[in-house]
């Protein structure tokens, strides 16, 4: 007898459902009836200044679970992830999986477009300001993306973005200026006090001058690197710098990349400057418009400038993984062929001599840390 | 083996109460058809986007950059390795982890990596992930207690309701589950149980600087921002009304619809939904205060907690209706009101009566200049006065607290960030000194680690306070040292301390 009772108020509990939250934004942009939370949802992605489609933008949508009573918290949480189209349409499945528990609520669905050059597009709140959002829908969705301004910070815009593993990673090049952002350090876009828009720059980033499997290919090395910016001098529109670690192997088989974009008569005067401080310093004159090798312990360096990019180059490589000179060399030439994919040298700021980072025997290739 | 079928009778036994009720509920709010109108309190937004503020205002992002080598601050990734950390914690933290909105930005990834904001605010949402955490979030600060309610029918409900939601049937029996008493929120952040405190940030935050490991620096950096944020999530409610006038039954309980399970705070549901996250307003001011208590409470009155208590009403602290018949003045109503007052402020100054279903603000002005903001809503209907809080005081009650709750955490964060340890190299020796402290510091040790090319970290000196104090101490460097590091664990005039620093060295030593 208690067991069938059981059974009948388990099978009713069975039929019940989480609550689901109201959704704030209609099922179409024409229409007032209110959408369902649970999806599906699609629209389209397009540039607010041309009206054209936005293909290959992420679409991150998620549905945030909370459970408990009085004081209702975080449950759980589903995330979709696509790409527009080439007509910039994405489409996102209706949510399949509910949460469970008698307290359990679908209380949020929030969408978030990221395209690289755009103001990251939230179905909630908008950028720069952070209002709230009026105009987003279930279905037939529009979504303008703004064109990024000078004006806007990026720590600002991390900060209004959010979103999950693939909005940051497709967005961590923004974390870099942001951190300069909040620095204060450089212009980045800023208002000023009255009001003026500040010069707008960024900063320097060579994460496309080499890669692992390059290095590889030269030198024959079959380990991994972990990849990370030397610690000696922060990044600045001035200076980059990446470290390849060999994973789990002594610090001869890492490999170095510093590089400074300076205009041309400052980076003549820091490749002399490193020329002067660097140990054992041996003008070979083989990349570029003019080089030269250094040494320390098994660590070998090559620098190199080229005048009229105003860049000058040094790297790094010690003797287990370069184990021969000419493959520093070989990697050497493989970073100056994609020079010209760097933007030309912002203004300096002051005397360039004095402004650019100068390097001490600290920071000198043969002696750093790769 | 007695025990254990005796025990897994037992559970068998409350699961199938549980069930029992459950359905009976569920069939009632299914009666009622409801389940597709509820709303809830959204927490995790509000404190996300309070503690995000505080963390861009404060000088963590540079203490992050210049004290720890993490060269992008708050931006930086920092990893939190799983496999470093004891079965039992991994499963909780991970449990409360994943349940995070990735819509929010700081749901840490499936490898463990998060920056170093997402984990601070990522702290302060999971501060309160069950009913047991938010009992101690209370802090009453003209008594010193934390929450205290006689419960009665309504304790029993709402015990009933959570077994029925997932708890168990003993601690309804026990008591164990009744929300309605815990410790003073002030206490709570040096509780060993929490894993979000101050404590468990002190301890982790050492050990980013001291293990030996980097992955292990990395996870234990990792933990002491997720406490921070923890502890900045019980700061941020001492800006809460309900949580510094005793209030969980009125705020908490009252149902947003007849479903007997959707029961939330309708202030903080409001908050959330007209701030968001990322709407929430930045910090007025830093706040600087002497010690942890004072930025709760304390005698100058300034404490948060303090200004909170004595300038808000929260939905179950507002007078009781007062009665009104053919020989009741004015006079006699306000009396009444301020006589059904736990809390004699906000005062209820002269009422207007004369006319019926007219809707009137108490309203009060934070200072000589400043705009009045409507504190309580009151409205005469037929027999009675009514006093409540509606959408108006909601937005001017938020308006004015979430800039100043900000700048407290804000403070907060330099607060117990004030140490400071400065190495400078000095031919083949590193020297620290300590800056920053209130006054000597006291107890502990001055510990100064060297770092070799592979990131691994010994320590190379250990120089004990011996009461007297310690603000400087310096080591020879052993050869291949790459960086060195300090920390001193002790306490200075503001209490606790934790200092420390980083020095990255020339390769050639």
């Amino acid at each position: 007898m208690i067991a069938i009772a059981a059974s009948a108020v388990l099978q009713a509990a069975a039929g019940c459902g989480p609550m689901v939250e109201r959704p704030r934004f209609p099922s179409r942009p024409d229409s007032i009836r209110p959408a369902d939370l649970l999806g599906p949802y699609d629209g389209k992605v397009i540039d607010g200044e041309t009206d054209r489609p936005i293909a290959g933008a992420t679409v991150a949508a998620s549905w945030a679970f909370e459970r408990g009573i009085g004081v209702p918290g975080p449950a759980d949480a589903e995330e979709v992830v696509v790409q527009t189209g080439a007509d910039g349409r994405y489409v996102i499945p209706q949510l399949d999986r509910l949460p469970t528990g008698l307290s359990a609520r679908v209380r949020r669905f929030t969408l978030i477009i990221y395209q690289r050059g755009f103001v990251a597009w939230r179905s909630d709140r908008r950028f720069p300001g952070t209002t709230p959002r009026r105009d987003f829908s279930q279905r037939g969705n529009v979504a303008r993306l703004d064109r990024w301004q000078p004006a806007f910070t990026h720590a600002q815009h991390l900060l209004f973005m959010g979103g999950g593993a693939k909005i940051r990673e497709v967005a961590a090049w923004e974390a870099q200026q942001a951190s300069l952002d909040l620095e204060g350090e450089t212009g980045g876009g800023r208002m000023s006090a009255d009001g003026e828009e500040t010069r707008a720059t960024a900063v320097l980033d060579i994460g496309a001058l080499l890669t692992d499997d390059e290095i590889r290919g030269v030198t024959g090395y079959v380990g991994s690197f972990e990849k990370e910016k030397l610690s000696d001098l922060p990044t600045t529109e001035f200076y980059d710098s990446r470290h390849f670690k060999a994973v789990n192997k002594p610090e001869s088989f890492d490999v170095g990349l510093r590089v400074w974009r300076l205009g041309v008569a400052a980076a003549e005067a820091q490749y002399q400057k490193l020329r002067r401080e660097l140990p054992k310093a041996d003008v070979t004159d083989e990349i570029g418009d003019a080089s030269f090798r250094a040494r320390s312990g098994d660590i070998g360096g090559l620098v190199f400038l080229v005048r009229d990019r105003g860049v000058v180059v040094s790297l790094t490589c010690g003797s287990g993984q370069c184990t021969d000179p000419a493959q520093l060399a070989t990697i050497g030439k493989l970073v100056e062929s994609r020079l010209s994919d760097l933007p030309p040298a912002p203004p300096l700021p002051a005397a360039p001599g004095d402004e650019a980072p100068a390097p001490g025997p600290a920071h000198a290739p043969a002696e750093a840390k790769p | 083996m007695r025990g254990e079928a005796n025990t897994g009778h037992g559970k068998r036994e409350r699961r199938l109460a549980g069930a029992l009720v459950a359905g009976l509920l569920c069939a009632a709010s299914l009666g009622g058809g409801l389940e597709r109108s509820a709303r809830a309190f959204d927490g995790a937004t509000t404190h996300a986007g309070l503690t995000q503020q505080a963390a861009v205002r404060s000088r963590l992002h540079k203490i992050l950059g210049r004290r720890l080598a993490r060269p992008l601050g708050l931006f930086d990734p920092i990893a939190l390795h799983a496999e470093l950390i004891p079965e039992t914690e991994r499963r909780l933290l991970q449990e409360r982890l994943l349940a995070l909105d990735p819509a929010g930005g700081y749901r840490p990834g499936q490898d463990g990596v998060a920056s170093a904001l997402a984990w601070t605010v990522a702290g302060s949402v999971i501060a309160k992930s069950s009913p047991g955490r938010m009992r101690n979030f209370f802090l009453d600060p003209s008594t010193g207690a934390g929450l205290r309610d006689d419960a009665a029918v309504e304790g029993t409900l709402h015990a009933v309701r959570q077994v029925v939601d997932g708890g168990d049937l003993r601690d309804v029996m026990t008591g164990a589950s009744f929300p309605f008493e815990g410790q003073p929120s002030v206490k709570w952040l040096e509780d060993p149980e929490n894993d979000v405190g101050l404590r468990a940030f002190r301890d982790a935050l050492e050990r980013a600087v001291a293990d030996p490991d980097p992955a292990q620096r990395s996870s234990s950096l990792a933990r002491a921002l997720l406490a921070l944020g923890g502890s900045l999530a019980v700061l941020e409610d001492a800006g809460n009304p309900a949580a510094v006038r005793n209030d969980f039954r009125g705020s908490y309980l009252r149902g947003a619809s007849s479903a007997p399970f959707d029961r939330r705070s309708s202030f903080e549901h409001a908050v959330a939904d007209l701030y968001g996250t990322s709407g929430v307003p930045a910090p007025r001011a830093v706040v600087q205060r002497d010690n942890v208590a004072a930025f709760f409470s304390a005698p100058d009155g300034q404490g948060l907690a303090d200004r909170t208590q004595r300038r808000f009403f929260s939905d179950g602290t507002v007078p009781d209706d007062g009665v009104v018949d053919h020989d009741t003045s004015a006079a006699d109503i306000v009396k009444a009101a301020r006589a059904s007052l736990t809390y004699a402020l906000p005062a209820i100054p002269r009422l207007e009566l004369r006319e019926l279903g007219v809707r009137h603000y108490v309203t009060i002005s934070d200072g000589p200049g400043a705009r009045p903001r409507r504190v309580l809503a009151y409205e005469r209907v037929p027999g009675r006065v009514r006093f409540f809080l509606d959408g108006a005081v909601y937005l001017d009650t938020a308006r004015a607290l979430l800039p100043e709750i900000a700048g407290y955490a804000a403070g907060f964060v330099d607060h117990v960030l004030r140490g400071e340890i400065k190495l400078e190299q000095d031919g083949g020796r590193v020297r620290a000194v300590v800056n920053g402290p209130a006054g000597k510091v006291r107890g502990g040790s001055l510990r100064i680690f060297a770092e070799d090319a592979s990131g691994r970290r010994r320590e190379i000196g250990s120089f004990p306070s011996d009461g007297a104090g310690i603000d400087t101490a310096s080591v020879a460097l052993p050869a291949g040292t790459r960086r060195a590091a300090a920390v001193l664990r002790g306490s200075d005039d503001a209490g606790p301390l934790v200092a420390f620093g980083e020095i990255a060295l020339p390769a050639s030593r």
